[in-house]
């Protein structure tokens, strides 16, 4: 067999949305102090919606107030969540796209569940409920899916690949994966990738309804009085870049992204399997020449739900077999709630922070731990201690799982 | 579709788990029935849209121990609420 050169690839910037604020920092802080930004919901139709609580992006997010008003007419939601979280990372990294022609090395990929659903939902309020004559002229510019991805391409002159993933609940980890793919086989130097997801509309509320995996209380992942998910909303955007090009600039590295595994479950379009998720798990590690007993911390996909929950803690303990004991599991969406779409991305802020500080996020809200699972989750408080790698997991509805695996700045 | 609530709960369930509507006993769960989480999903959809009615958001959680009986009992208990709720803005 051919063999074929790879590159590591190395993060260098990261910026975030979130409900627990502006900015990456403001999301670590958040987490490491175990503070759970879900709350009531915010929404005009709370009054006709059973959905109680969410994790949403603070109100006194002014778009207006970060980006230009120019461009701003041209942006869902979720765009202007990629685009401010975009901004952050590219200003953390330092990276200059205009030198050396970097610009037409540089992928963008960006991973979004459903894209510009607010938008949607108000042209179709407009038309089907108010019956408008015309929908408005910017509608496919603001909802098409890769909205995010090529409005961070215009605005940094960015003209290697650039495309959106969608992957449901694993899209920013297929995203992200995908763009290091991109760097570690040559076809670009550098990338700005991540995850996007704001879909708390009327209608999008209603269909997770009518699922009935919404927790009315709050977010309580591996807990026995777990009631189900929590939806949320945001951004985290990363610059990535191959090692050789981060050293040559002097770049500030805050991670490398040492390996990354994909796979699919091929059984049930919502039950996931404990089997699917551990081979991407394993895959991840075997790209990070990692063993098992290297791994100090997995951020978990940890929704919530007795599906997720009890499989996940399954997977892990077919992936890491006698090691599984000691490392430290927890679910962050108890505190930023399931973005969906942008969820991996929000935890990749939580894995670099746990890297780089060797400190674990603790999972929120875990009183009783649920005698099904296991694993030692960090309940309720952060735990300093070593952390030399990470795995996040990110599984979706459809059977779809993408893992990153993550080692100290080298 | 008429007869009491049961008959019609049943018919549901029956039309759901591809099932003959005889084969169904009020103790019967709906794992016997070999109904999946997302087919049940639907059942508690088409039991509300049929009745007219909104089942408490924890219903239908426990499909492994969710009878045909239980489900009776749910639609009688959101239609005397619904009822009772009917009295009450009067």
């Amino acid at each position: 067999m051919p063999t074929v050169s790879t590159r590591r690839v190395v993060i260098t910037g990261m910026g975030a949305i979130s409900p627990l604020g502006v900015g990456a920092a403001a999301l670590w802080q958040g987490l490491r102090e175990g503070r759970s930004a879900i709350g009531p919901l915010r929404h005009p139709d709370a009054g006709r919606l059973r959905v109680k609580v969410a994790a949403q992006v603070p109100a006194d997010f002014d778009p207006a107030a970060h980006i230009d008003e120019r461009i701003l007419p041209l942006l869902d939601r979720t765009s202007e969540f990629a685009l401010h979280a975009a901004r952050e990372a590219v200003a953390q990294s330092g990276v200059d796209f205009a030198a050396n022609g970097l610009g037409s090395r540089t992928a963008v990929v960006v991973g979004t569940g459903v894209g510009g659903e607010t938008t949607q939902d108000e042209q179709s309020r407009r038309l089907y409920g108010e019956n408008a004559q015309r929908a408005h002229p910017l509608t496919i510019v603001r909802l098409m899916t890769n909205a995010s991805a090529s409005q961070i391409s215009i605005a940094w002159g960015l003209r290697g690949p650039a495309y959106a993933v969608a992957s449901a609940c694993a899209s920013a980890n297929h995203a992200i994966i995908q763009a290091a793919q991109l760097i570690r086989y040559g076809l670009a130097d550098a990338a700005v990738t991540g995850g996007t997801e704001a879909c708390l509309t009327y209608g999008a509320l209603k269909a997770w309804e009518a699922m009935r995996v919404l927790a009315d209380d709050t977010c309580r992942p591996f807990s026995v009085n777990r009631r189900g998910l929590v939806l949320g909303e945001g951004a985290a955007i990363f610059v990535l870049e191959s090692l050789e090009h981060a050293r040559s600039r002097g770049a500030n590295i805050l991670a490398e992204l040492a390996g990354t595994g994909m796979s699919a479950d091929a059984s049930d379009i919502v039950m996931p399997s404990a089997e699917g998720a551990a081979a991407a798990m394993r895959q991840a590690l075997d790209e990070a020449e990692l063993n098992p007993a290297d791994v100090d911390y997995i951020n978990a996909h940890g929704t919530g739900t007795p599906a997720n929950d009890v499989t996940e803690t399954r997977a892990i303990r077919l992936a890491f077999g006698a090691q599984a004991d000691r490392l430290a599991v927890s679910s962050t969406k108890s505190m930023h709630g399931h973005a969906l779409g942008a969820s991996g991305a929000l935890e990749l802020v939580a894995a670099i922070g746990a890297l780089r500080d060797s400190v674990v996020p603790p999972t929120a809200n875990l009183d009783q731990v649920d005698p099904a699972c296991d694993l030692d989750y960090v309940p309720n408080v952060a735990r300093e201690m070593p952390v030399r790698a990470v795995l996040s997991n990110s599984f979706a509805f459809g059977g779809l799982n993408a893992v990153l695996a993550l080692k100290r700045a080298p | 579709m008429t007869g009491t609530i049961q008959q019609q709960v049943f018919e549901i369930i029956a039309k759901q788990a591809k099932v003959e509507v005889a084969t169904i006993k009020p103790e019967s769960t709906l794992k016997d029935l070999g109904v999946a989480s997302l087919e049940a999903i639907e059942m508690i959809f088409d039991i509300e849209e049929h009745f007219d009615i909104t089942f408490p958001d924890q219903q239908g959680a426990n499909f492994d121990t969710d009878t045909a009986q239980s489900l009776v009992d749910a639609v009688q208990k959101a239609l005397d609420g619904k009822a009772a709720a009917g009295e009450g803005s009067k």
